[in-house]
């Protein structure tokens, strides 16, 4: 028997999430009054992983509203990993999500369902991609707007 | 007299969206009303006054199977 | 693990624009293996899925050919659309065959991973031909290019078992279960007419196999008679183009559009992610639609003990993704999970059942007059597992109840069975009866039509009060909606080309209560509409429910909100992307026709396609006895007196129930004059070489069946 369902017959809830409550995570922060709108961190990240100068590629997307910035990036709450179809999102052990590359089929779920609208896919990719705080862009940030912090997950 | 999915039904003074919905019991949560044609929000419901002679349409969207 | 009989090693085909060009064929008489090519004819008449299967079962039989007859083929195709990712609903399977309940073609779908896996590994469908000595177990293995034919006596009957050990058996490791799937019966298909095929994929985060069903028809009855236990297929490597579109960023925009609607809306509208189709129970009653006690009223105080808000409170799993093919995220297929059995043979186990669905729930619930969440549920899994259709059953059970409520059987007769409406023990009981062959199982099995015969002639019931309640057309049950008052549906079942299934057409609101189709022609037209359009989606690979279980934030705005426009544009973007073609919303009508009136003219060859086999019993079109006549009988009164001119208060109650019959049977008889005239048929439910000619349909082996009957 899974070992996350319980014995009793009121609604089965969800074992590992109580399993997350109170573990920690790591997830990329994003200071407005420090940012310039330079889009270095778009290029970082797109140059890094996917080897190509295109916003469409980053995990962090700047968003310039009367020119003060803020940053579309994820903010490791986790709702997807429950609705993928695959079963392939998941934490990792630093708490970031994750994608399994072997069981994501790209169907795209996540995208629609991210209430946050930062999980990012192209049309030349099989699998949709996110930020996973990596640091790259925190790197490249010539105004340290950008930190990865380490925080609490959230029960959901 | 007023028209509810064209058939004739008694009308009161005071009737709206709402009690008409209540009187015919369409519980059904997922309906369009449209009153001589024009579409009335859910969130109108309760103020949205029904008139004498008015032609109303109560539209239940059910998928069915 | 039995003797290996056979072995066959192919090229797995590559899909170009959803389809291989390839079809499987097997004959386990012989043990013949055989590729054959899917024609451009095949992909312009008939475009795969049913369409293919019915192509395919024309051509291997004859219109001599009985249910069991060797030559007897069980077809299965999933459609070009079929198996990609990206939209929910993709993975849907159709299967064809002659009916054991009506000995004319029955179509049946089942969603999960079966068809796509079956694609992928290089086929667009299945023709599965012959009889075996022995039971066997067909393992097709689209990686490695091979099908293996093996012995399988030694293997249990019952699905929960079986396909839990054929699944453990071919899949390498843990994560390699999600890429087998096995289709399969149980023990009671080998007793009965009723007998249907479960389709299994593996839950990863339940660590178990679900099942989804192609229920209708007896199609288990076929594949045990035929002594095949299971086929099996594995194919490892899903990833998001294996269909290679023509356009893959439509498919995706499209897919991305409709997963947030999904997200934004379901929760909201029907609840589909926390219910699946039973979220309708209450509603059905509460517009008096729930059939009730074999169809006699439309609910019941009672149904609020099988409510949705019950079941997902205190049964269903909540909040994660229940499948059943990728990429679906209306997730409907809801599981009640550690759920404990306390009768038959796996009493005091803990088991998941896959369910309810809103035809178990009305079905084996309120028609059955049981209002008790867990013997719904017990009811359920014990279908499920033995390979029983639970419409049928429900349905066929009902009409039992009745009869023995009605003295028209005795207990004894049914060997001590109690089968009153409501007596859960007694139905379950019956159940394993089924399972096990025996007693009054045995000829329950058999299904209505057959037991109105038996207790006829065996047990000196009323012939003419048996016609008229039991629910059956063609031989096929009735699905799980009470009608009595909508002449659409009553004309949307009893037309249904393979019997009253209401995949043709779900008319009741539109019509009974929206008021949206008020004329013969209205009616008419919705049932040349609504059985092309929802018949589309068995051509292609995909689930109907997406369509209109769901609805975008201003669906109301649209000129036709019961038609959900934006959907059906989704449908159509999504088939010319997958495809490369370029239909529109009328070739998309017309792509079905072609399949329809295929299936309506095959119908009519092996004998039940006219119109002496598109009547309802009386029960369908009317109140039957006076307590139903009491029921409604202010309804009643007020259309002698409306329609026809009647004076209620001078009548007796059988005076009144006779003219009322007569009425609604006159009123049947003019629909069905204006729905023939509609689908270009004769007075007499032939289709008409013009219509044919005008779809592109006059074939010289359809146009040999109907001339002599012009």
């Amino acid at each position: 028997m899974p070992c996350w369902l319980t014995e009793t017959r009121t609604i089965l809830t969800i074992e590992h999430s109580k399993r997350e409550r109170n573990s920690s995570m790591k997830v990329l922060t994003h200071k407005q009054e420090l940012c310039t709108g330079c889009l270095d961190c778009e290029v970082a990240c797109s140059q890094a992983y996917f080897k190509t100068n295109d916003p469409n590629y980053s995990a962090i997307r700047i968003i310039e509203n009367n020119r003060t910035y803020r940053a579309r990036k994820c903010t490791q709450c986790g709702e997807c990993i429950n609705m993928c179809t695959a079963n392939a999102i998941y934490r990792d052990r630093n708490g970031v999500v994750r994608i399994d590359k072997k069981k994501c089929v790209g169907c795209l779920g996540c995208v629609g369902f991210c209430s946050e609208l930062v999980m990012f896919y192209a049309d030349d990719l099989d699998v949709p991609f996110k930020c996973i705080a990596c640091n790259i862009c925190t790197k490249a940030c010539p105004t340290g707007a950008l930190e990865v912090l380490v925080s609490q997950v959230k029960e959901f | 007299m007023i028209k509810v999915n064209t058939e004739d039904y008694p009308w009161q003074p005071g009737m709206t969206v709402r009690s008409l919905l209540d009187e015919r019991l369409f519980t059904f949560r997922h309906i369009i009303v449209r009153v001589n044609g024009e579409y009335v929000p859910e969130e109108h419901f309760d103020k949205s006054a029904i008139h004498d002679e008015d032609d109303v349409i109560v539209l239940h969207l059910m998928a069915g199977g | 693990m039995g003797a290996i009989l056979k072995q066959y090693s192919y090229t797995p085909e590559k899909i170009i624009r959803g389809y291989s060009g390839k079809s499987l064929y097997i004959n386990v008489s012989d043990l013949r293996i055989e590729e054959k090519e899917v024609t451009d004819f095949m992909k312009e008449k008939f475009i795969g899925g049913k369409g293919f299967d019915l192509w395919y079962l024309w051509n291997a039989v004859t219109p001599e050919t009985r249910w069991n007859s060797p030559e007897n083929e069980i077809v299965m195709s999933v459609g070009p659309l079929g198996g990609i990712t990206q939209y929910s609903g993709t993975g849907k399977t159709l299967i064809a065959s002659i009916s054991p309940l009506t000995g004319i073609p029955i179509d049946s779908n089942a969603g999960g991973y079966f068809g796509p896996l079956l694609k992928f590994s290089g086929w667009d469908a299945f023709e599965l031909q012959g009889k075996s000595d022995k039971d066997i177990i067909i393992f097709i293995d689209g990686n490695n290019g091979l099908i293996q034919i093996e012995e399988g006596e030694e293997y249990p009957e019952d699905t929960h078992l079986l396909a839990e050990e054929l699944t453990s058996r071919f899949a390498v490791d843990e994560n390699d279960m999600v890429n087998v799937s096995v289709v399969c019966s149980g023990s009671a298909a080998k007793h009965g007419y009723m007998g249907m095929l479960n389709f299994s994929f593996y839950d990863p985060r339940r660590k178990l196999c679900r099942f989804k069903q192609a229920a209708r028809g007896g199609l288990g009855t076929i594949l045990r008679d035929k002594k095949v236990k299971a086929l099996v297929v594995k194919y490892k490597g899903i990833t998001p183009n294996l269909n290679n579109a023509a356009d893959i960023s439509t498919i995706n925009k499209v897919g991305v559009k409709y997963h947030k609607e999904m997200h934004d809306l379901d929760s909201k509208q029907n609840k589909m992610r926390q219910i699946g189709t039973a979220n309708t129970v209450m509603i059905m009653s509460q517009y008096d639609l729930l059939p009730t006690r074999n169809f006699q009223t439309g609910g019941d105080p009672e149904t609020i003990k099988i409510s949705p808000q019950v079941f997902i409170n205190e049964w269903l799993t909540q909040g994660l993704h229940d499948g059943c093919w990728y990429g679906c995220t209306m997730s409907c297929a809801k599981c009640a999970d550690h759920f404990l059995l306390t009768s038959g043979p796996y009493a005091g186990e803990r088991v998941t059942v896959d369910g309810p669905e809103y035809e178990c729930v009305a079905g084996l619930g309120a028609n059955l007059g049981i209002f008790d969440p867990q013997a719904i549920l017990e009811e359920n899994f014990y279908c499920d597992t033995y390979g029983i259709d639970l419409i049928s059953f429900a349905t066929c059970t009902a009409f039992i109840m009745e009869c023995y409520q009605r003295g028209q059987i005795t207990q004894e007769q049914m060997g001590g069975l109690d089968l009153r409406f409501g007596n859960k023990d007694a139905v379950l009981e019956l159940l394993h009866q089924m399972s096990r062959g025996e007693g009054f199982g045995k000829l329950a099995g058999l299904g209505t039509r057959k037991l109105k015969k038996i207790f006829v002639e065996e047990f000196g019931a009323d012939p003419a009060l048996l016609e008229d309640i039991g629910m059956e057309v063609k031989g096929l049950e009735y699905s799980e909606y009470a009608h009595k008052e909508s002449l659409a549906q009553q004309g949307g079942f009893a037309m249904a080309t393979k019997g009253p299934q209401h995949d043709e057409a779900w008319l009741i609101f539109m019509d009974m209560v929206n008021k949206q189709i008020p004329t013969f022609e209205d009616k008419a037209n919705a049932l040349y509409y609504f059985p092309m359009f929802r018949t589309w989606f068995g051509l292609v690979g995909l689930c109907k429910l997406p369509w209109n279980d769901i609805v975008p934030s201003d669906n109301h705005k649209t000129s036709e909100p019961a038609k959900v426009p934006e959907h059906v544009q989704n449908y159509v973007d999504i088939f010319n992307a997958v495809t490369g073609q370029n239909i529109d919303n009328d070739e998309l009508i017309l792509q079905s026709e072609r399949v329809y009136q295929f299936q309506r003219v095959f119908s009519v060859r092996m004998g039940k396609g006219e119109r002496k086999d598109d009547y309802a019993p009386y029960r369908s079109l009317g109140p039957v006895s006076r307590e139903e006549y009491l029921s409604r009988q202010e309804l009643y009164d007020k259309q002698l007196r409306d329609l026809q001119g009647l004076e209620p208060e001078s009548m007796n109650l059988d005076e009144k129930i006779a003219k009322l019959r007569a009425y609604r049977e006159d009123q049947y008889e003019q629909l069905m004059d204006a729905v023939y005239r509609r689908r270009g048929w004769t007075m007499n439910g032939i289709p008409t070489p013009e219509r044919l000619k005008e779809i592109g349909m006059d074939l010289p082996m359809l146009l040999e069946v109907i001339e002599p009957k012009l």
